[in-house]
């Protein structure tokens, strides 16, 4: 008896001290896995004793989401580190559940990261997350096809439906489509019709009456646009069911003229070894309406610490180290992700490997957020629905589809109202 | 006093702990909570008793309703096929006939693969550029090729071919179960009787089977109105939300937009449905068993 005891203080000692500080870090599979591994090696090595477990989720933002919230519902404390995308600070940190990080990551330092991300990462005056890289909407095209029939890149949308409709009357290819973009009835739809609209003068919501704009003659508009002049002139039927995986391999199939993605779309579509159209592809600013402004959405990832890791402090080393100066611009370098950090747009080794980013530049400070807040999960499953049930069906009724999304809208707007705290 | 000593209590006790703990306090939680507001991004909101606030709200929410009819029409149009399908390849499986063991275990494989990797090789499947699917219709002409996870007239029934492909062997398994305890003698008796083979299956087997139907009938029903994993995997509820099950619906609230409350009050719906049906199944399992005890 008295010997089993001292055997189980023993172990009990022995987990106590040998086990190896581990931190779990709940993530997506990048692109380029060997980059993300070796930062986490460099890492390992440099905090000995350390172990970083990656548990990978899935791709799609949507689904990641779920997989993140259900464990900080549960308050799980296994997680210390996990993914965040541009519009979930908000939520995480009204529900409490994303740890504040101001007193590791002051003010001072946030001045060097681009102040979109920083913004968006930013809640009632405290920060959340620290952005690792960037995205805004683009448009890519072939730079071959339009030169062969005398076409300048289009500013608008409508000259990009016309030139997509001359393209390919004059093609003949059965296999070539117009447009290819994200129209399936996920998230990506909210980031692809918010470019539309907003680049029609509209807007999804007022952020300070809190009412949704939906119903607005020119949001409509854009939205009857996109059913009318893409989906059911230029785009085949299958871009309703395209996130970003299957409309960037359209695209690089060669059976694309534009197409629409985030910037790591520039890396696969010039790289011959994973595209048929390597060094016949342009990239541009997204068009607009006549007389509007170009509009990209802000999208990319940040890094969250859970607020029920038991293990803070060495949370933020990792955090801090995968979102310092050298981690980022490995990343830039070899993913072609925009990076978070201002300065590395000026670094002459990523220039020269990524001369894109120059012209990047401007559409990533530019680029526009989605509206911030804590009800963004319903607000979005909300336009997801009415977006694909506008665009999806080719006699939708638009203004009773518009007015219920916007009626709809409003009540989860209401729940913000009167709220003590600013 | 007595109760306690009576032995039967020891032995039923940890199966009643079992169900309490993961079933029973589940459910009740879950009725509880349908009656509160209770939102997880603004908890500064509280939990607050709302009556049949979420009740009311779920009958005039056209979303809602949308997909308690996309979830009804999953139940109809899938149960009876696999229903069907599941007598017909029972009855092969009771033949006798060389390498019908081996044949037992293949048609059990759809229902062995989990649903999310099944999901997934459907979607491939309906690709609209590589899918099986399309190849088998059209070939090479990939202009012609259509895109039925893009359609919102095709989508549920991509999703409904699915899961026919994946359960129907479940409901031959319990079908299967059934045949083998009709007694040979009845067939013996039956064709002295002079009795053609349609005619020994409309009135020998068809009665006997039949409990074993109604039971995979009701299996099935329960299991197609909480359809999920097809839905997350395939098309999440898109294209034009049709194919938004009331499960994934109720999913979609209680998980992404921590609207428990609301999301309670749909699983709630879900399980009265199930509970319904299976009180109107097994009403009719009863009269099914009683009336092969009176032929018997």
């Amino acid at each position: 008896m008295r010997i089993g005891f001292a055997i189980f203080v023993a172990l009990l000692l022995a987990t106590k001290t040998a086990a190896p500080a581990e931190l779990r870090f709940v993530t997506w599979q990048p692109d380029t896995a060997w980059v993300w591994e070796q930062a986490i090696r460099d890492f390992e090595a440099r905090q000995p004793g350390v172990k970083v477990v990656r548990e990978v989720g899935p791709h799609s933002s949507t689904e990641f989401h779920d997989l993140v919230t259900q464990k900080l519902r549960n308050r799980d404390v296994e997680m210390d580190v996990f993914f965040m995308d541009v519009i979930w600070p908000a939520e995480f940190a009204a529900a409490g559940w994303a740890l504040p990080l101001d007193p590791f990551f002051p003010t001072a330092e946030r001045q060097s990261f681009l102040e979109a991300p920083i913004q968006a990462n930013s809640y009632d005056g405290r920060i959340y997350g620290v952005p690792v890289f960037v995205d805004a909407g683009m448009l890519y095209y072939r730079k071959d096809l339009l030169q062969k029939y005398d076409l300048r890149p289009p500013r608008t949308w409508p000259d990009l439906v016309r030139q997509a409709k001359q393209v390919l009357a004059q093609e003949r290819d059965p296999y070539l489509t117009g447009y290819s973009a994200q129209f399936k009835q996920y998230e990506g739809l909210v980031c692809n019709m918010m470019e539309f609209i907003m680049s029609n003068g509209a807007t999804l919501w007022n952020e300070d009456t809190l009412q949704s704009t939906l119903n607005e003659a020119k949001a409509k508009e854009a939205v009857r646009f996109v059913r009318d002049q893409i989906i059911s002139a230029i785009s085949h039927r299958g871009v309703l069911a395209y996130q970003e995986p299957e409309s960037l391999a359209l695209f690089t199939q060669g059976r694309a003229i534009f197409h629409r993605n985030w910037p790591y779309a520039w890396a696969v579509a010039d790289d011959p070894r994973q595209s048929k159209v390597a060094s016949k592809v342009g990239m541009l600013p997204l068009p607009a309406f006549h007389g509007q402004k170009s509009v990209a959405t802000l999208g990319g990832w940040q890094l969250g610490i859970s607020r029920f890791s038991r293990n803070p402090e060495l949370a933020w080393r990792f955090v801090e180290h995968m979102t310092s100066s050298e981690i980022q611009k490995r990343i830039a370098l070899y993913t072609g992700r925009g990076p978070a950090r201002k300065a590395l747009y000026r670094d002459p080794e990523i220039l020269k490997k990524n001369p894109q980013f120059e012209s990047q530049y401007e559409t990533f400070v530019l680029a526009t957020p989605r509206p911030r807040t804590p009800v963004y999960l319903p607000l979005s499953n909300i336009m997801q629905r009415y977006f694909s049930s506008a665009i999806a069906i080719a006699d939708s009724d638009i203004d009773r589809l518009a007015r219920s999304a916007s009626r709809d809208m409003d009540r989860v707007l209401d729940l913000l109202r009167g709220r003590s705290q600013p | 006093m007595r109760s306690s000593q009576d032995p039967v209590w020891r032995f039923l006790l940890p199966s009643f702990v079992f169900v309490c703990v993961f079933s029973l306090y589940p459910i009740l939680d879950s009725f509880r909570l349908s009656f509160y507001r209770m939102i997880l991004t603004l908890p500064w909101l509280g939990q607050k008793f709302v009556g049949w606030e979420n009740y009311r709200d779920l009958v005039t929410d056209p979303v809602a309703l949308g997909s308690l009819a996309t979830s009804m029409i999953f139940v109809a149009v899938t149960t009876p096929i696999e229903v069907l399908l599941g007598l017909a390849m029972a009855l092969v499986l009771n033949e006798s006939f060389r390498g019908r063991g081996w044949l037992r275990a293949v048609v059990l494989v759809p229902w062995a693969v989990p649903t999310v990797v099944a999901s997934q090789m459907w979607r491939f499947v309906f690709n609209d550029r590589y899918g099986l699917f399309n190849y088998l219709l059209f070939g090479d002409a990939t202009d012609r090729y259509w895109a039925p996870l893009a359609e919102p007239g095709l989508a549920l029934m991509s999703i409904m071919v699915a899961d026919i492909w994946k359960t129907s062997s479940f409901a031959a398994l319990i079908i299967l179960a059934g045949l083998q305890v009709i007694p040979r003698e009845l067939y013996e008796a039956a064709s002295i009787d002079g009795a053609n083979a349609w005619q020994k299956f409309r009135h020998v087997t068809l009665p006997l089977v039949k409990p074993a139907l109604l039971l995979a009938l009701l299996f099935r029903t329960i299991d197609a109105l909480k359809v999920f994993d097809l839905v997350f995997v395939m098309t999440q509820g898109g294209p034009a939300d049709t194919t938004n099950v009331l499960q994934f619906y109720g999913y979609k609230k209680s998980f992404a937009e921590g609207m428990i409350g609301y999301g309670s009050a749909i699983a709630v719906v879900v399980f009265l449905i199930s509970l319904l049906l299976s009180i109107v199944y097994i009403r009719l399992l009863g009269t099914g068993l009683m009336g092969k005890e009176g032929r018997a």
